[in-house]
């Protein structure tokens, strides 16, 4: 019974599109219940022990589409869950069929030379948007420009960043764990985007200015970055 | 007038919804349904605001039977329950199910492409007025799911409350 139903989904995932592969999941694009769907299956890791991957993966997808709703909840913008497949570990998604991500949205202005001031908007929704979320004590765990999209036609920012990709995500009030949340932002940045210092620090003013924990926060990220360069320094 | 879909993952599976208003034997309509003589689900119109929504629940309850992990005794009763916002099966028949007072009524059929002859059964049973699925958001009581799901303005502020409906009935299981 149950291997008749894997194969149900996975016949239904071979007639969707493929769209990206990562380390830990597929994600796909097609029709579900008529509408435009992202479908993002966890898959098994060969080199874990097989009791231990499936309780993993498990987890990973009970955090990811409860961390949505508690997000969605406290008007957070992230995508509709329609339904999830824990046989499978398959979760499917609004697709939010035009957005962008917001790493392919500052590459563009970067590269067609517009001046950065087009970007300010944006790092201000995005620094708020976070506020809220760690003010909801949602910690995401894998903070980056490719995992917050943009709805088709926002570039101006008249809408919030929508926040996906929750599969690290966890429950913490701990103004560490918040601090280390946007030190992962702060890397990846700055990695992905040269020459934003200055626009990744609009976005923490930002951020302060939006939630009322965020001195907390900022000592605690400050200490992180500390920890973070003495660690290169030895290294 | 009623609307009949193919399930993506169950491409054997048809689901049929059918919407009634001025019902006057809802009360024996239900009397059938728990006797088994009439086999679809009995929903209260009023609680469901789109067609998607019974979809969603549809879906997911043809899921739960062929993995073995179904909550409730048949497909049909499933279906309803899957429409609730909490794991309380009773509750959630109070709330989704027909009660012996209701005038309008959902119903919603999984039958497979050429067994569809039940439609004609439900018609011949139900003393009432059958409408188009379309006009469904005309029976809904918005007021009543807004509080009943516990969706909140700053929620509908990044999404419509069918949205916030529909996350709900798919994350209940591990909330
Ligand atoms: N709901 C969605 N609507 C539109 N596009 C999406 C949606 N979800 C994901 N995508 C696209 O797919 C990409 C990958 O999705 P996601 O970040 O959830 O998975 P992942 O990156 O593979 O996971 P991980 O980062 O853990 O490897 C996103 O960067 C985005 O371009
Ligand atoms: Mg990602």
């Amino acid at each position: 019974m149950a291997s008749d139903e894997i194969k149900a989904t996975l016949c239904f995932l071979d007639k969707t599109k493929l769209i990206k592969q990562g380390a830990e999941a597929r994600v796909y694009r097609g029709t579900f219940l008529g509408k435009p769907t992202i479908i993002k299956e966890r898959f098994p890791k060969r080199y874990r022990h097989p009791t231990l991957d499936e309780k993993l993966t498990h987890r990973r997808t009970t955090q990811e589409v409860r961390s949505i709703l508690r997000c969605r909840k406290a008007g957070i913008s992230a995508p509709v869950v329609y339904f999830v497949d824990y046989t499978t570990h398959c979760i499917f998604l609004e697709d939010l069929v035009s957005a962008i991500t917001v790493r392919d949205h500052i590459r563009s202005i970067q590269e067609s030379k517009q001046t950065i001031e087009c970007l300010h908007m944006l790092a201000d929704k995005m620094g708020e948007v976070l506020a809220k979320m760690h003010d909801e004590d949602v910690i995401h765990g894998d903070l980056t420009t490719s995992n917050m999209l943009l709805r088709e036609g926002d570039g101006a920012g008249d809408t919030d960043p929508v926040l996906i990709d929750f599969g690290l995500s966890y429950i913490s009030g701990l103004p560490e764990d918040k601090g280390v949340d946007l030190y992962v932002l702060e890397k990846a940045f700055l990695s992905t985007h040269p020459n934003t210092e200055a626009l990744f620090d609009r976005l923490l003013k930002s951020y302060m200015a939006s939630s009322k924990k965020s001195p907390a926060v900022i000592k605690k990220l400050d200490e992180v970055r500390l920890r973070g360069r003495k660690r290169s320094m030895v290294g | 007038m009623h609307l009949t879909q193919q399930l993506e993952l169950f491409p054997d599976h048809f689901v049929t919804q059918l919407l009634f208003k001025d019902v006057k034997n809802a009360a024996e309509l239900k009397k059938k349904a728990m006797e088994g003589q009439i086999s679809g689900a009995l929903i209260n119109a009023s609680m469901v605001l789109d067609p998607f929504q019974l979809l969603v629940a549809t879906n997911k309850a043809i899921h739960l039977q062929k993995t073995g992990k179904m909550k409730t005794r048949s497909l049909y009763s499933e279906i309803i329950f899957n429409l609730s916002p909490t794991n309380n099966i009773s509750e959630a028949f109070k709330r989704f199910g027909i009660s012996d007072h209701d005038n309008a009524v959902h119903i919603v059929l999984v039958h497979t492409k050429e067994e569809d002859h039940n439609i004609d059964s439900i018609l011949s049973k139900v003393e009432g007025q059958q409408i188009p699925i379309s006009q469904m958001s005309m029976l809904s009581d918005t007021a009543k799911i807004r509080k009943l799901y516990k969706v909140t303005s700053q929620e509908e502020k990044c999404g419509s409350l069918l949205d916030s409906v529909i996350c709900r009935m798919a994350i209940k299981d591990v909330l």
